[in-house]
């Protein structure tokens, strides 16, 4: 089992995206009363599903756009409900993501170690 | 946002809604005394109206708010010659807000509040759990 | 020049069953089970789990995965039964050497 496999490349892939949308959610709540601050939002899920559906290297990086939703008077439209459920959630999937990596790491060692049980 | 840790997603936008329903409430208290000429509307109620989102039949994915709409236009005449907008019989135009009534709605959308706070806390306990399975302590 | 002696032992020889060895799908079984099959099998299995556990680890990747105890049950699942089939080998190539040494 090679350590730059598809699925390998894929899960390094989510752990960058996620560590990114992480940050920019601490961006967003710090920058909660800021006039004229837009929400930014991470994307890497969909360039990470066509790079799979392409069959292409799932070696992508995630992209920083800006939330549609409404702004308030002073011009700012970060939620904080949103930011926090945010921060909940990209920190669930990294915790997953970490899983994944380490289970794959596992399987190699046992194969190496071999009589080593 | 992803499917995978849905109910913390559907309590998310909860809050989102009760916050919106309690800026609403705190706006009507705060103009309950906007005395306004009986030429123009009175200061109107705000009610926020909220909708389920997700199709019937399945698991919902929470609730969105779906619409403001105001309230009575024609408020109370209340007669107050000393308000310097006053019309020429000494009335003026008072909101139709019922400060108890408020008070209850206020009540009712920080209890909706805490709930779905709760719900986040209990969902992420749960899926902490599942990604516990299996690890060696 | 044929030997007849020889040919009769020939015979005798090509009529025993083979023995059967700790690896080896292909022998023919004189007992229930074939160790060897049974290892085969085993190798395939643990095979598809660990796709079956890639595929779900894709999907965690790109969030599309919608219930988190999928993938660590067949994450779990993979580890071990690697971890079974090493230990299964370790002890089959133990016991082969063991009767290898055993003086005749």
């Amino acid at each position: 089992m090679p350590l730059d496999d598809v699925t390998m490349t894929a899960l390094t892939s989510a752990l960058r995206g996620l560590s990114l949308r992480q940050r920019i959610t601490a961006d967003n709540i710090a920058n909660i009363n800021t006039p004229g601050y837009q929400a930014g939002r991470v994307d890497f899920e969909s360039a990470l599903r066509a790079a799979l559906n392409d069959g292409v290297t799932p070696e992508v990086a995630g992209t920083v756009g800006e939330s549609a939703a409404p702004s308030r008077e002073d011009g700012n439209n970060v939620n904080l409900d949103d930011e926090s459920v945010s921060m909940i959630d990209t920190g669930l999937r990294y915790q997953l993501v970490v899983d994944a990596v380490n289970t794959k790491f596992q399987l190699l060692r046992d194969a190496i170690k071999g009589g080593g049980l | 946002m992803s499917d995978m840790f849905g109910a913390i997603n559907s309590a998310g936008s909860g809050l989102t809604v009760y916050r919106q329903w309690l800026d609403a409430i705190s706006d009507n208290i705060a103009n309950i005394n906007t005395a306004r000429p009986t030429s123009e509307a009175a200061f109107q109620q705000r009610w926020v109206e909220a909708a389920p989102t997700g199709q019937p039949g399945e698991a919902g994915s929470g609730v969105a708010v779906s619409g403001i709409s105001l309230g009575d236009p024609q408020g109370r005449l209340v007669y107050d010659p000393q308000n310097p907008l006053a019309d020429k019989n000494g009335y003026v135009r008072m909101p139709d807000i019922d400060l108890g009534e408020q008070m209850v709605q206020m009540i009712m959308a920080q209890r909706a509040y805490q709930a779905n706070l709760a719900v986040i806390d209990r969902a992420r306990d749960a899926y902490q759990q599942a990604l516990q399975i299996g690890r060696q302590s | 020049m044929s030997i007849p002696a020889i040919g009769g032992i020939g015979a005798a020889l090509t009529s025993t069953p083979p023995l059967t060895g700790p690896v080896g799908p292909s022998d023919a079984t004189t007992t229930g089970t074939d160790f060897g099959k049974l290892l085969g099998h085993g190798l395939q299995s643990v095979q598809d789990a660990q796709t079956h556990t890639d595929q779900l680890a894709v999907q965690a990747a790109t969030g599309d995965l919608t219930d988190v105890h999928d993938y660590m049950i067949a994450s779990t699942q993979s580890t071990l039964m690697t971890e079974l089939t090493v230990a299964v080998r370790n002890k089959a190539v133990e016991a082969f050497n063991d009767i290898m040494r055993m003086p005749l």
